[in-house]
């Protein structure tokens, strides 16, 4: 094996309660990067309490049965260093960023947090104020209405990618109790699925003992999993507007369900297919007409968000002035039904997988941007030595297999439109 | 070919003497990673009325290509960058205007010939420019879709008059759509000179090569065949506190109030950073506490904004839903208050001390964020006002907070701005 390869610079542990323990030594900076998950994201959450999950992990913050929140933020930030919890769709995860002599107190703040969490009432309340100015503050962007309606069209409720209506939000966490997370947190918190990748200024085995010594004799919750049958791609066009007032710019989001995982086969091409559309905006062909030729957005981008575990929307989203708006519909299909019909040219595919391996290259110059792209790659159940082998699997795809991808995942035909935006 | 400045810190400094180009050098051998940012000394600071925002579109314009790199021969600026994997883009701020490149340390040669051609080369042609100018007015317009923002651009207008920090870098939008090209084109031929300019280069490279390589590039470009014009306008003292209401949709009240400050290079520009600091980071700040932790305010801030000419000490406020402007501005100015009666603690002090000194610390983690950090110091003072940071931030006492309190949170010195959403 490679000596530089990251299968072999990466130290791999496991301990006996499940903790899948990932560290990879970096002394360029006296800095270290934790980055980690388990098994309980909003996937989770029981029907009729969207955000449990969320709460769940930010009340964590919030104070534990030793010290209150107040205590712990003051030991963290006199040190200048970071921890946290936060929700994503599938999992939870575990953050921290601190210099090295520091890193000691990261690890038992964090443990400290998932082991012995206070819920207390009055912490709650607070958030549950600020999590409904928040969702109403977003209800005033042009963006997040276009997306989330989007959402609600193209999934069922129940789906982890239908973002519920606001209104129906913020009676849900007007309802959510501490017993609620309680619960969340006795069925979906331990160390089952639990992995933990960290990176930097740090020697491997110091490392796996502060783990031990602070999660080794804690199991918590079995790890649940997870059952989430495909979205079928909708069979009809769409079109739907929302009306706010005072935007002088418009948000247009046009998608469908895209039906890609990152487990499908042809992850890769699909990703190549879609970067040559539509990734960036000064370069691909969307933004190449619709920005640079005919100047009628700062913005146009096409995407698989949230493409993981689960599949989750195709999308194309365009910032535009009102009265642009059908030009740029109109355009925007039309560049899309003519690449569908040509499929990328053999210039657009040797740049587009040039510019995967430097960007590649590039996300692995920070310890963070390491940290998250080896707990990606355990998460997505493809190995550390994944990463090794990215550049010749790039490498290999040919035209025929993104022409193919192109096909099966991008369809403008029934894509649905959503636009907000001011209208008068 | 150069003559070398200084070295200081490990960051060497040299002077290209064809045309006194700026050279600054910062080895970070972590990663095979290369950042590359040429910073111009130009800004909406040297804008005036009817080509308010021209610095801004002439940034844009600087990717509508050159004789060698453009759009015909399918090698335009953004392309040949994204076929690299590269991070790029450019911003424009009061006071410079930036391009910058992160990309693997084996194209280092591409990005210092890119930027040393469009130095001198660009087109900027009339026809760019009208499709340039809607792409811009889309940009202003996604502005304007954002309370805070409008907010903030006004508070900065109210405060102040004369100075050209009245007017938003983006511009007022008559004067994005009426700016002829041959006013850009003034722009550029009297700022964009290798004499105006610094050349940064951070990460994995040779000190030789890459002097090599700006010499071979950047050496035939000549120094400017004028003085680079002085900026000479100077705000008056504020004489008597400005208040206004600004009435908007929205969804939660904001208010913005702001007092000027001195110049970046001022003996009291570290003071200000920790005072900034001790007000508004982390959950155990003074703003929190008094406006967050009360359920007074959902969100609140402070900025210290230090430029070539004295800018503005801010302080935001997003209310709670149901808490009028008038009891929040109170508490706010409390806290405001008790900084001018009260020694800020030993303890207090120090957090704010250290929060500043890992930030800068984890900055070091990735090239990009050095160069950005020795980018901001350049367009300011110089780049080593980003090296000695650290050390005049260590130097500021209790004493020091007081008196920077009492000197500039004065009554006539302040602008205060109520957002209230309007109800339809």
């Amino acid at each position: 094996m490679n000596t530089n390869s990251f299968a072999s610079r990466t130290q791999r542990y496991q301990l006996d309660n499940g903790i899948q323990l990932l560290v990879l030594e970096n002394h360029g900076n006296p800095t270290v990067s934790l980055y980690g998950y388990f098994w309980a994201g909003e996937y989770f959450n029981p029907q009729g309490k969207d955000a449990l999950a969320g709460i769940t992990a930010s009340m964590l913050g919030k104070g534990t049965t030793r010290r209150s929140k107040l205590e712990i933020a003051e030991s963290m930030e006199s040190r200048g260093a970071r921890a946290g919890f936060s929700s994503n769709m599938f999992t939870t995860s575990l953050s921290g960023l601190s210099l090295s002599k520091d890193f000691p107190l990261i690890v038992s703040t964090l443990a400290e947090e998932l082991r012995l969490p206070a819920f207390p009432q009055d912490e709650l309340d607070k958030m549950r104020q600020r999590m409904i100015a928040s969702i109403r503050e977003d209800q005033d962007e042009t963006r997040v209405r276009a997306y989330e309606r989007l959402t609600q069209i193209l999934y069922p409720a129940g789906s982890p990618f239908h973002r519920a209506p606001a209104d129906q939000l913020i009676s849900e966490i007007e309802s959510i109790t501490i017993d609620d997370i309680r619960t969340f947190y006795e069925t979906y918190y331990g160390t089952g699925s639990m992995l933990i990748t960290v990176v930097g200024d740090i020697v491997p085995d110091d490392v796996l003992k502060l783990i031990e010594q602070s999660l080794g004799d804690w199991q918590g919750a079995s790890p649940s999993t997870i059952d989430l049958p495909v979205t079928p791609l909708q069979s009809e066009p769409m079109r739907e507007t929302i009306s706010l007032k005072d935007k002088p710019n418009c948000d247009v989001v046009m998608g469908h369900a895209s039906r890609l995982r990152r487990s499908n086969p042809d992850f890769i091409p699909a990703i190549i297919a879609n970067r040559a559309l539509g990734h960036s905006t000064l370069s691909s062909r969307l933004g190449m007409k619709v920005r640079d030729e005919m100047g009628l957005t700062y913005g146009i981008n096409s995407g698989f968000s949230e493409s993981g575990i689960g599949d989750g929307p195709f999308t194309i989203s365009v910032t535009v002035a009102p009265e642009n708006i059908d030009l740029v519909i109109d355009t925007t299909i039309e560049i899309t039904n003519d690449y569908i019909a040509e499929g990328i040219t053999e210039t657009e595919l040797a740049d587009e997988k040039s510019s995967m391996g430097g960007s590649f290259k590039l996300s692995l110059a920070t310890n963070g941007g390491m940290a998250g792209r080896i707990a990606d790659s355990v998460l997505f159940g493809l190995g550390i030595g994944y990463l090794d082998e990215y550049p010749s699997i790039i490498a290999a795809i040919t035209k025929d297999e993104v022409d193919e991808a192109i096909r099966k995942y991008i369809h403008p035909d029934v894509a649905t439109t959503v636009i907000a935006g001011t209208f008068e | 070919m150069f003559t070398k400045i200084t070295e200081y810190e490990g960051i060497t400094e040299y002077r290209l003497d064809d045309n006194d180009l700026k050279v600054v050098l910062v080895p970070q051998r972590a990663a095979p990673v290369v950042a590359f940012m040429v910073v111009y000394r130009v800004g909406s600071r040297n804008e005036a009325v009817g080509h308010t925002g021209s610095t801004h579109l002439l940034e844009h314009m600087l990717f509508k290509g050159t004789p060698t790199y453009n759009k015909k021969n399918g090698n335009q600026v953004a392309a040949v960058l994204q076929k690299q994997g590269a991070v790029f883009n450019a911003d424009t701020w009061f006071d410079r205007t930036r391009y910058y490149e992160m990309l693997p340390n084996d194209q280092l040669e591409l990005a210092i010939h890119l930027e040393a051609d469009r130095m001198r080369n660009s087109f900027i042609a009339d026809e760019d420019r009208q499709s340039e100018m809607t792409v811009v007015r889309n940009e202003l317009e996604r502005g304007e879709n954002d309370p805070g923002r409008i907010l903030d651009e006004r508070v900065w207008a109210m405060a102040f008059r004369e100075h050209p920090y009245h007017h938003p870098t983006i511009g007022w939008r008559s004067d994005v759509e009426g700016v002829p090209t041959s006013r850009l084109k003034d722009f550029y031929d009297t700022y964009y000179h290798p004499n105006n300019s610094t050349a940064i280069v951070v990460g994995d490279f040779d000190d030789q090569t890459a002097l090599d390589l700006i010499a071979k590039h950047f050496g035939s470009v000549p120094r400017s065949p004028h003085p680079i014009p002085h900026m000479y306008t100077v705000e008056p003292p504020q004489e008597g506190e400005i208040r206004f209401k600004l009435r908007r949709s929205g969804q939660l009240g904001l208010i913005e109030m702001a007092w000027h400050i001195p110049e970046a290079r001022h003996e009291d520009s570290a003071a200000l950073t920790v005072l900034d600091h001790v007000l508004s980071a982390g959950v155990t700040s003074r703003l929190y506490q008094a406006l967050v932790e009360t359920q007074i305010a959902v969100d609140s801030g402070a900025s210290s904004f230090q430029f070539v000419d004295p800018g503005l000490f801010t302080l935001d406020v997003t209310l709670t839903p149901g808490v009028d402007h008038e009891t929040a501005e109170k508490a706010a100015l409390e806290v405001i208050e008790r900084m001018k009666t009260e020694d800020v603690t030993e303890s207090e002090l120090q957090k704010a001390k250290n929060i500043i000194t890992t930030q800068l610390i984890f900055l070091r983690d990735s090239p990009f964020g050095v160069v950005s950090a020795i980018g901001e110091a350049e367009a300011v003072v110089d780049w080593k006002f980003y090296v000695d940071l650290p050390k005049m931030i260590e130097g500021v006492t209790a004493a020091d907070i007081k008196r920077v309190a009492n000197t500039y949170f004065t009554e006539d010195n302040r602008t205060v701005g109520y957002f209230i959403p309007r109800e339809f």
